[in-house]
């Protein structure tokens, strides 16, 4: 596992620091990442995230056509397996030194970790779209990562942790953007504005599951609570009548005909 | 006939095609999917039958699903209603994921076959599980004992089959049902430990072995025995039944103090992680100590010299050793895929033996049933990326350079032939090594497969030269055939087997046929010629979260990003060496600038 800057000597790009609205909400994010426990978890969260994108990434390497983006994606996917690695480590070293405690909420809508919000289908994508949505996560999670860093003040070596992390963002950047111009000289740019419509859609799709997930929870728990609890007295008292131990099931095999 | 088997929706998704009685290919959907564990309808795994065989789906005689969906729907909510209202939270998620999908299955098969209703079939998930345990094995009458977490309403269920030119019966005789469950109790406890449900519980086993059995009378009031020879579980110390959330109850904690957080690190010296490799322990004991009775009983019963496992806690390899030689059979035989996905292959088993009733075939005794790797891929991809590839002119010279090169301590990433169908490697697509030293063993783990320190990794030996290094019992060489049992590495021997000998001894080997994997047998021959010890490593060809490898792109993809030092396929060997002079880090930087 190498060190993309020191490898390449890639500086973090000016560019990279946290968007207008991470800026407005940094008072938030301190919030989010002023508790230890809360912090610790997140990490083990990110950690998580990073080794999905990582076999996300690896297995675009394993389906492309191209062997130069074939290698870059290897070498993507093994910093994301790096990336995991760091935020497991520091995750665990902070619970470690803290007392046992359940874990309170992540916050994950309001500081989520690189492609936490997205997902992807790799064997869908063409090298293009794949390209142009890998440059915007990346980007996107880059802006983020910045804002992390400058609200852990007091926590220098979790900041560590993300401006290493961000180094290798700025490379994972550059290459999955000048790999788009290379493979779409003409439409890169048509790929970027789809790539950018196509998170804008997820995210409505998103919303408008869980808003569904929601209405149908409701709905069931108003039936639960209103249709089932005479049943439930009947399940309730049959139960009782159930013979403890075996169950005789010679000869009464269900025909393969039927689904009961 | 022309039979598909499919498997779906739980965990471990499959599809299997039998023609005229053979089986032509059967696929865990996850080595297509690349999504370990893939629970969804098996579209690849079905695309991929088909195409093995040739034909349309449209010519399919039938199809066969491994459970019965109403009869499951009808548990799920009997429970909801039996536990009401402890079961407040769960039944929202459990009737959105059941009337979402799982219930439909017969249309579901209808919208992606195009198969008439008429040829949809369903068979029970325990009779999938006997009849994939029984109407493998190269036996004519055997007892039959299935376990797992649940199926429809069983969750344990014994039986006989019989195979004879005329006829074909695998009868199921009597079942525990939900919620006592083995399968259940040992996932509660995988759960307890911190490890991932249905993922963690090999974790479980090899903790065990670091432990001692001081709380099996606390297990033992978690389970108890009934009069007749079953168990049930006290479900005060359960909550799997009520809740997706947690599978123990609080009383579970009084009982056994604070569970493990999965992110905790897990030192089986220290106070706590002794404490956690004792109740490891002791929840094996008395697994062990139950089934080992009820096969005792079921020898008694029946009279018969074989055993067939099947199910989920059949994976248990050291129980069924147990088994065999506690119980009174003489043969146990373990399908290599025991689990969910093999129930693909019994219910169309089933479907063809008993419910057409065709005649009876010997079934191929191997597991390799999936995907062919494909090593010219392998040369065109290693000359794109400019590495180091050489071919050997004959299989011999090829042995003979990979045996030299484990002996150096190097570590091989094997592909060969059709991928195995199961949750095993079984040397077709298998990471090697020497088996020497503790120093190879933490090598594999810490550059290749990032595990616990504590689990052990598998020898594979010729089935000839097993018993010179391992103490097996009688029948202990057909049980380690799939790696389906757990047995002592003679004590001579584990100076030169550290890397394979577990912490108490034992190994879960693999005996290699000539016959069934003439390669990898040769392999480890060659190896010993150069090593004086005919026994390799042998660890699936994957990385953690990732299910073993298929193509050879995917092995060679897993090779490039970790520290396997050499790939083979065919009589291809790749290094990481690079051939031309340009560096990756330049071509990086140049394709980032």
């Amino acid at each position: 596992m190498r060190d993309v800057e020191g490898q390449l000597g890639l500086p973090r790009p000016a560019h990279l620091r946290a968007s207008g609205l991470d800026t407005l909400l940094r008072p938030l994010h301190r919030w989010v990442w002023s508790d230890a426990h809360r912090c610790a978890h997140k990490l083990l969260r990110f950690a998580e995230t990073e080794a999905d994108g990582g076999r996300d990434i690896a297995r675009a390497a394993e389906l492309t056509g191209d062997g130069l983006l074939r290698r870059l994606y290897l070498r993507h996917a093994m910093d994301e397996l790096r990336h995991a690695e760091m935020f497991r480590t520091r995750g665990r070293a902070i619970l470690v030194a803290l007392p046992r405690q359940v874990a309170g909420a992540e916050a994950n809508w309001l500081a989520p970790g690189e492609r936490g919000l997205d997902d992807l289908n790799v064997d869908r994508e063409r090298d293009d779209t794949l390209l142009a949505f890998l440059h915007l996560s990346e980007r996107a999670a880059a802006m983020r990562f910045a804002v992390y860093s400058e609200v852990l003040t007091k926590d220098p070596e979790t900041r560590e942790v993300f401006d290493t992390i961000l180094r290798d963002e700025a490379f994972h950047m550059n290459y999955t953007r000048k790999q788009l111009e290379r493979v779409s000289p003409r439409r890169h740019g048509l790929r970027l504005w789809t790539a950018r419509l196509h998170r804008v859609w997820k995210v409505y799709l998103r919303f408008a599951a869980a808003f569904a997930s929601v209405m149908g929870a409701v709905i069931l728990a108003v039936q639960y609570f209103l249709v089932l609890p005479v049943f439930a007295l009947a399940a309730k008292r049959a139960s009782r009548r159930e013979p403890r131990g075996w169950t005789d099931t010679a000869g009464k095999a269900h025909p393969l005909g039927t689904q009961y | 006939m022309r039979i598909l088997g499919i498997s779906a929706h739980y965990h471990d998704a499959a599809a299997a095609l039998l023609v005229d009685g053979m089986p032509v290919a059967a696929v865990q959907e996850e080595r297509l999917s690349r999504h370990k564990n893939d629970a969804a309808f098996p579209v690849a795994a079905i695309e991929h039958c088909l195409e093995r065989a040739g034909l349309e789906a449209e010519q399919l005689d039938a199809v066969v699903f491994y459970e019965k969906p109403m009869l499951k729907f009808e548990r799920i909510l009997t429970m909801a209603l039996r536990e009401w209202p402890r079961t407040f939270s769960s039944f929202p998620q459990a009737m959105k994921n059941t009337l979402g999908e799982k219930l439909w299955v017969k249309g579901l098969i209808k919208s992606w076959l195009g198969v008439p209703a008429s040829k949809i079939l369903f068979a029970e998930h325990h009779r999938s599980h006997a009849a994939a345990a029984f109407l493998t094995a190269p036996t004519r009458e055997a007892a039959i004992l299935t376990a797992d977490g649940v199926g429809e309403w069983a969750t344990l269920t014994v039986g006989r089959g019989k195979r004879s030119p005329e006829k074909t019966t695998v009868d199921l005789l009597r079942e525990i049902r939900f919620p006592h469950s083995l399968g259940m109790l040992y996932s509660t406890f995988t759960a307890f430990l911190g490890f991932q449900v249905n993922e963690g519980e090999y974790k479980v086993m090899g903790l065990a072995a670091y432990g001692t059995p001081r709380f099996a009378d606390d297990v033992r009031k978690v389970i108890q025995r009934t009069d007749d020879g079953a168990f049930q579980l006290v479900m005060r110390f359960f909550e799997y039944h009520t809740t997706a959330k947690r599978s123990y109850s609080k009383d579970f904690i009084d009982l056994f103090g604070a569970p493990r957080a999965p992110w905790e690190p897990l030192d089986p010296t220290s106070d706590d992680g002794r404490r956690f490799a004792d109740i490891a322990a002791s929840v094996q004991h008395v697994l062990e100590e139950i089934l080992v009775d009820m096969c005792t009983r079921l020898h008694d019963e029946t009279h018969l010299p074989d055993l067939c496992l099947g199910g989920g806690v059949a994976l248990n390899g050291v129980c069924n050793a147990r088994i065999l030689r506690e119980s009174g059979f003489e043969r146990v035989f373990v399908p290599p895929a025991p689990g969910d996905a093999g129930c693909a292959l019994g219910a169309a088993l089933l479907a063809d033996r008993v419910h057409f009733g065709n005649p009876d075939r010997d079934f191929p005794d191997h597991p390799y049933w999936g995907p062919d790797v494909d090593p010219e891929e392998l040369a065109r991809i290693a000359r794109e990326d400019g590495l180091s590839l050489t071919e050997a002119a004959t299989d011999a010279e090829l042995f003979e350079r990979l045996a030299r090169e484990l002996h150096q301590g190097k570590i091989v990433g094997w592909m060969d032939g059709r991928t195995e169908f199961g949750p095993r490697a079984l040397g077709n697509r298998s990471i090697l090594s020497a088996p020497h030293t503790a120093e190879q063993r933490d090598r594999v783990n810490k550059s290749i497969k990032f595990r616990e320190e504590f689990r052990p990794f598998a020898p594979a030996v010729p089935t000839e030269h097993a018993s010179t290094y391992f103490d097996l019992p009688p029948g202990g060489h057909r049980l380690a055939r799939f790696m389906s049992g757990v047995f002592p590495v003679r004590e001579e021997h584990r100076a030169k087997l550290a890397a394979v000998t577990h912490v108490d001894g034992t190994a879960r080997l693999q005996t290699v046929d000539a016959a069934s994997a003439p390669r990898f047998h040769a392999l480890i021959e060659a190896y010993g010629r150069v090593s004086g010890v005919p026994v390799v490593l042998n660890t699936s060809f994957n990385l953690a979260g990732e299910p073993i490898v298929n193509r050879v792109v995917e092995g060679y993809s897993t090779f490039r990003r970790c520290g396997i030092d050499l790939l083979v396929a065919g009589r291809y060997i790749v290094t990481k060496e690079r051939a031309g002079e340009r560096s990756t880090d330049l071509e990086s930087k140049e394709a980032a600038e």
